[in-house]
């Protein structure tokens, strides 16, 4: 595996689903559910299991990092910096931060924690990836709504290390207010299970996930047959969000990426027929690229049309993965991997 | 004395807003506030509206809270220019980016942080402060107890008291343009990013839809679920944020009527020099008689354009470009 020369990693909320689920597809596991507080057993407040839990990882061999709150108010802050005290203590390998105070925090009061910056954070211009850079940030998730190519020179202009979603479903906001708490009596189930349900809002042909406070793309992000461009790019830290999915996502959907991303870095990519098959066993509405092409989120373009995949039995072709090859790594690229390994 | 901060979407706007007691009104320079171009201004408007404001001793801020993309910051600087030359009196922004970029070429300008920046802790706004920002706009969903802790730091507070308070934290939501987003650019390059509040302004309120809620892709659990959006009218709050001291009270309303708009500023002209005058005995009652008027002709307006906004979403993107 070549496990030095990309990163993929994902978000386990709490010690349940990180014993439940097989790390070995992953480099890094961003551990936290940055939604709710009242998220079950969430690592962010069961600070005994965030202990346990970072340990497990490293245990796999994955990095370890704190996801923190993406909304947090005055009175969440006192939990967060004691979620980070035992991150640090723990020498977690980064902190994930979506709010600007929170990075303020990291600064002044953890300065040797590095500090990455999610896709909540609001970073749409290189200028302010660069102010964050300078407040000591090795890492951004730009925000979702970005084109491929507004990333690709965020990542040029600033020389951060850029991470981008390759699969799993896109945050779409954040509320302080659980919708789902209204039906606990209809539905005869209570907070924190009503948010593990697997529910979708649906109009039409629209559709996007609940996970109460939480709200994702109907569609889950697929970015498969576009490894190719990626990486000759120069992205080499891919998420798949698998924040609301079960271990079997985790698990499947991982293998794929980490399958064919090590084809692409061999030049040897051909997008396989048994790699569609694993993604539409766990896709429930449809594929989508988000914003990467510069259009509605919920939009797929690829060799084949595929958003219905998922509904139907519309299977993206292989044609592209035929056609496509691994251009030459650019020095930036080249100054990534330097850094990774 | 709390300011007055009223929305200003067009000239007859601004001279309703000056004549029915604005202390400040904020417009938009068209391309570049969160609000769809209709309810924006051009630079002649806005030199126009900076004369009749100034006339009258109120003051102007320039709106320009949406992101752009990093290739339109250089001629925001540039825009900013004429901004500044025109006489405005600060500016609104939401990314840090071009707070900072702001600050670095115009340090004397005021810079307020917008509600698009969603300020939400005291540790924001030291960050936000460090960066060059003077004024923060509060969340809508902050309690009385949270904004007095910003007493404490050397800001400016703004408070929205007659607005709309959304489903999701107001700048982190991407569903809009998540169903329907149309990109198009005007004569200088601007693109305008129809469908998202935060990068265009125009937002098409999907969260408003008659949502019905499933269980995976079998199991229907609800219809008609409600995705909370309420309109946001902090009246009982006003006597006691003016005891507490914060710097403005804030209007949202750029895309009402004329009329309306005036007419909320007078309201809220009264309100505040009746308790000003004599805190101990006001009285709220006949307030909330008078609010609820206003109330009536702002929600007929705002359910109309909501309706439109959902056809509008539903349209075929008429052009697409990357």
């Amino acid at each position: 595996m070549n496990r030095e020369l990309f990163e993929l990693n994902t978000t386990i909320s709490n010690m349940k689903d990180l014993m439940a689920s097989d790390l070995d597809p992953y480099d890094a596991i961003y551990l936290g559910n940055p939604f709710c507080r009242d998220y079950e057993a969430n690592f962010l407040e069961e600070l005994d299991d965030l202990r346990v839990g970072i340990r497990h990882c490293r245990e796999a061999g994955c990095k370890v990092y704190l996801s923190t709150y993406a909304a947090p108010r005055n009175y969440f802050m006192p939990q967060i910096r004691r979620a980070i005290g035992v991150a640090a203590e723990e020498g977690v390998d980064a902190v994930e931060a979506h709010n600007l105070g929170v990075v303020r925090m990291l600064r002044t009061e953890f300065p040797a924690v590095p500090i990455h910056i999610g896709g909540f954070a609001n970073v749409y211009t290189d200028t302010g990836a660069a102010v964050l850079g300078d407040y000591g940030s090795v890492r951004v998730t730009p925000n979702y709504e970005l084109s491929l190519e507004e990333i690709e020179g965020m990542a040029k202009s600033t020389g951060l290390h850029v991470e981008i979603l390759v699969h799993g479903k896109m945050p779409l906001g954040i509320s302080d207010y659980c919708f789902l708490l209204e039906y606990e009596k209809d539905w005869g189930m209570k907070c924190p299970d009503l948010c593990q349900q697997d529910l979708f809002l649906r109009q039409g042909e629209w559709a996007m996930k609940s996970v109460g406070k939480g709200v994702l793309s109907g569609r889950d992000v697929c970015m498969l047959e576009h490894l190719p461009h990626l990486v000759a790019a120069g992205f080499r830290f891919f998420r798949v969000e698998s924040i609301s999915e079960d271990p079997a996502y985790r698990r499947d959907v991982a293998a794929v990426y980490r399958e064919a991303l090590e084809e692409v870095l061999n030049g040897a990519f051909q997008l396989r027929e048994g790699w569609w098959e694993k993604i539409q066993t766990h896709t429930k509405v449809g594929l989508c690229n988000g914003f990467y092409f510069g259009q509605s989120g919920q939009l797929y373009i690829g060799n084949q049309q595929s958003a219905g995949f998922g509904e139907t039995s519309a299977r993206p072709s292989t044609e592209l993965g035929r056609m496509s090859s691994v251009e030459p790594l650019s020095r930036a690229v080249n100054n990534q991997l330097r850094v990774i390994s | 004395m709390v300011e007055l901060l009223v929305p200003a979407g067009n000239i007859q706007m601004v001279q309703a807003a000056v004549e029915n007691g604005a202390n400040s009104l904020y417009v938009g320079p068209r391309g570049w506030s969160r609000r769809r171009d209709a309810y924006e201004m051009s630079d002649e408007a806005l030199r126009e509206s900076v004369r009749i404001a100034h006339a009258r001793g109120v003051k102007v801020r320039a709106a320009v809270n949406t992101h752009p993309t990093s290739s339109e910051l250089a001629p925001l600087l540039r825009q900013m220019e004429v901004w500044v030359g025109d006489g405005i009196d600060g500016v609104i922004l939401s990314d840090v980016g071009v707070m900072a970029a702001v600050h670095q070429a115009f340090p004397a300008l005021s810079i307020h942080a917008s509600i698009g920046a969603n300020i939400l802790n005291d540790e924001d706004i030291l960050f936000y402060r460090e960066i060059g920002v003077s004024q923060v706009v509060a969340d809508t969903k902050l309690s009385l107890k949270e904004l007095r802790s910003r007493r404490e730091i050397e800001v400016g507070v703004e408070v929205l008291i007659h607005a709309n308070k959304c489903y999701t934290y107001l700048g982190k939501c991407w569903m809009s343009p998540y169903h329907r987003l149309e990109r198009g650019h005007d004569e200088t390059g601007k693109d305008f990013f129809k469908g998202s509040p935060n990068r265009g302004g125009l937002d098409y309120r999907v969260c408003l839809e008659a949502w019905s809620l499933w269980r995976g892709n079998q199991d229907r659990w609800a219809d008609r679920v409600s995705l909370k959006n309420d309109a946001f009218f902090l009246l009982d709050d006003i006597p006691p944020l003016i005891d507490m001291g914060v710097h403005t009270l804030k209007m949202q309303g750029r895309e009402y009527a004329v009329d309306l708009v005036g007419r909320m500023v007078k309201f809220y002209r009264d309100l505040i020099d009746a308790y000003t005058a004599d805190p101990r005995g006001f009285d709220l009652d006949p307030w909330k008689t008078r609010l609820a008027q206003i109330q009536a002709q702002r929600d007929l307006e705002r359910a109309k354009g909501t309706l439109d906004l959902f056809n509008e979403a539903r349209q075929p993107v008429r052009t697409c470009c990357t």
